[in-house]
């Protein structure tokens, strides 16, 4: 059999966001891939060398939509760490609120695409209906749907009464029956197991060698979350399950991302129910004394990792982003190799791929 | 990881370096060593210390030179950090030992134009195909 | 605030003469511009029921829906499914990147917004766009087009 190259991308229904491969098939089944991305690429980190350590805090929750919260997360918890900063225990509950919820509408966006991909389209309604709960929550704390301006050098600027409170754990027990509805299609769906099962292995071997991390590592056995090996944030107070699965497939990786958004949701509900009293901020000053800091969170997809010089002066020296998309689109030609055309939308949609992070 | 035997180990690989271990935030040890020293300390990490998990390389044009960190992880943060001449930097390519680090590697190669010896796949990771502008992250 | 019954009707009257179908391209944007566009399609805005319907095709397409800043990667890929949209056919920048390259407008790997590169028909600025913004813009591109 003639072996064939096929274009995909940058435009393509299989894709949401610009990249390109070229897929060497023969017949039905792909043999090599190349992946080509960069057309999401902003030359961010020149960008954040032109700005103030404050501009860039608005900078930096604009390298990714879905997962801005975090980025600034990252991005002020180095800053403040330069600084020498205590953040206040309140303010650190409510940054680590956004971030779990953040972590629900990420997974909940990702399970409605994956579905779309597979032809599930009811489950892609559903999900993003639900999905609207989190949104609105997040809009009325912060008064955005997507990028919500939380977090500042310092703290946060967001606030909640008791009554808001109360509100919100409704709101989120609605939606925890609702994903446990969409768990139990996972678990027995036989359309959706057939599409997924088996589809897009790597070993966990395969996910050290490449240092895969987020859901998909855990999803293939390694056992890895910032959350709870290197807390940050209020994380150090807070009682919660890290979710792996051993068969490294599509499947395991839907399992991971919808057990770990209902473990997130217990999150929340411990943040909403103990959240201590006090400031939300602490005055940061413009200029930052000479030093350098690694920062690490634990992002939707994974390791997210600040690195920042500062050199005296009111702008960083060098601000290094390495998002976690980076590390599982490495992994994309051994996944496509010996998989057939029709299942490459299954596997570009089991990495939750972003490539406005990867491209920054 | 056991920080102190690393730091140990490795003074003992290299007894003619300083290393000088710096503590940094958040939770990071940063060590210094030459260039050609960089694939035997990496190589001490992966094998004898199972310290697998290279989070990022991050390259800098620090004015005097071109420095390259190397950011391991494995519970607390370990940095390798080197420096190159900033006349044709080139090192060696930690590939074949964590095949993770390539597309780090391309993206310090683009943007501050450091080869990496013996890569299997030089080409520009993020710049555009008809990019003509120089090495992005180079301060003039 | 946006009265979407006022919106919905005009949007109808038009949509029984034609139905227009969009193409979403998103040439270097962060995301959170397309995650509102396809918001459009779920239950809580749908506008399918107001005949919009995002197509795959740029050959099948009347309305090309950009995001994100015009990068030198995407610069050619713009064009040339511009160039593949039979006429007549619009274009929409959604959101502040595409219509001045928002905060990324100095980057060196940046153009600027869609109309350094297309004939723009409409500006919807946000940062970004929330749904209801981006239903308003098209409800205008039909008004402008009757």
């Amino acid at each position: 059999m003639t072996r064939v190259t096929i274009p995909i991308g940058p435009q393509h229904p299989a894709l949401k966001e610009p990249l390109s491969f070229l897929l060497t098939v023969e017949g039905e089944q792909i043999m090599e891939s190349a992946l080509r991305i960069g057309y999401v690429h902003r030359g961010l980190e020149r960008i954040f060398q032109n700005r103030s350590y404050l501009q860039n805090v608005h900078v930096v929750e604009r390298i990714c939509g879905i997962c801005s919260h975090i980025h600034t997360t990252a991005y002020c918890q180095a800053v403040e760490a330069l600084l020498g900063l205590e953040i206040p225990p309140r303010a650190l509950y409510l940054r680590t609120l956004l971030c779990e919820l953040e972590r629900i509408h990420s997974h909940l966006l990702w399970l409605g695409v994956l579905a779309e991909h597979i032809g599930f389209t009811t489950i892609f309604m559903y999900a993003w209906r639900d999905r609207e709960i989190v949104l609105d929550i997040m809009e009325e704390l912060s008064g955005g749907r997507v990028a919500h301006a939380v977090n500042v050098i310092g703290g946060v600027r967001i606030d909640l009464d008791q009554e808001h409170v109360h509100s919100i754990l409704q709101r989120l027990d609605e939606l925890e029956r609702q994903v446990e509805t969409f768990l139990g299609v996972v678990q027995h769906e036989r359309t959706l197991q057939a599409r997924t099962r088996g589809v897009g292995h790597l070993s966990a071997e395969q996910v050290r060698r490449y240092c895969v991390v987020g859901p998909v590592a855990r999803a293939s056995g390694v056992d890895v979350d910032l959350r709870r090996d290197a807390p940050y944030a209020a994380y150090a107070s807070l009682d919660f399950q890290v979710i792996t699965a051993e068969e490294g497939d599509v499947w395991a990786r839907t399992m991971v991302r919808a057990l770990e958004s209902i473990e997130s949701l217990h999150i929340c509900r411990q943040l909403l129910q103990q959240l201590p009293e006090g400031p939300l901020t602490v005055r940061a000053s413009r200029r930052v004394p000479p030093g350098e800091v690694v920062s690490r969170c634990e992002a939707p997809r994974g390791e997210l990792v600040y690195y920042i010089r500062s050199d005296g002066s009111d702008r960083p020296a060098r601000v290094k982003v390495r998002t976690p998309t980076l590390t599982t689109l490495i992994t994309l030609p051994d996944q496509l190799r010996g998989v057939n055309t029709a299942d490459v939308p299954t596997v570009l949609s089991g990495v939750d791929l972003c490539i406005a992070c990867a491209d920054r | 990881m056991n920080i102190d035997l690393i730091l140990h180990v490795l003074q003992d690989a290299f007894p003619a370096e300083t290393l000088e271990p710096q503590a940094m935030p958040i939770n990071e040890t940063f060590v210094a060593l030459p260039p050609a020293s960089i694939y035997l300390a990496a190589q001490i990490l992966v094998e004898r210390f199972g310290l697998r998990h290279l989070s990022t390389i991050t390259g800098q044009d620090t004015g005097s030179e071109i420095e390259l960190l190397y950011h391991f992880w494995d519970g607390r943060g370990l940095t390798l950090r080197t420096s190159l001449p900033r006349e044709e930097p080139h090192i060696a390519t930690l590939v074949n030992l964590i095949p993770g680090a390539a597309f780090y590697e391309r993206e310090v190669s683009e943007m501050l134009h450091v080869t990496f010896d013996g890569h299997p796949d030089p080409r520009t990771l993020l710049l555009p195909d008809d990019w003509d502008g120089g090495a992005p992250l180079i301060n003039e | 605030m946006l009265d979407l019954t006022d919106a919905c009707h005009t949007l109808v009257r038009w949509a029984r003469r034609k139905s227009p179908w969009a193409l979403h391209f998103n040439t270097g944007g962060c995301n959170g511009c397309d995650i509102e566009i396809l918001d459009l399609l779920t239950p809580r805005y749908d506008v399918e029921r107001l005949g919009i319907l995002k197509e795959a095709s740029p050959r099948h397409a009347d309305v090309l829906l950009c995001t994100g800043p015009v990068t030198r990667q995407s610069r050619d890929r713009l064009r040339r499914i511009y160039e593949q949209m039979p006429a007549p056919k619009w274009v929409v920048a959604v959101g502040s990147c595409s219509c001045s390259g928002g905060v990324f407008r100095d980057g060196y790997n940046v153009l600027g917004g869609i109309d350094q590169v297309l004939p723009v028909d409409i500006y919807v600025p946000g940062c970004p766009c929330r749904p209801e913004a981006i239903i308003e813009g098209l409800v205008r591109l039909l008004e402008t087009i009757e």
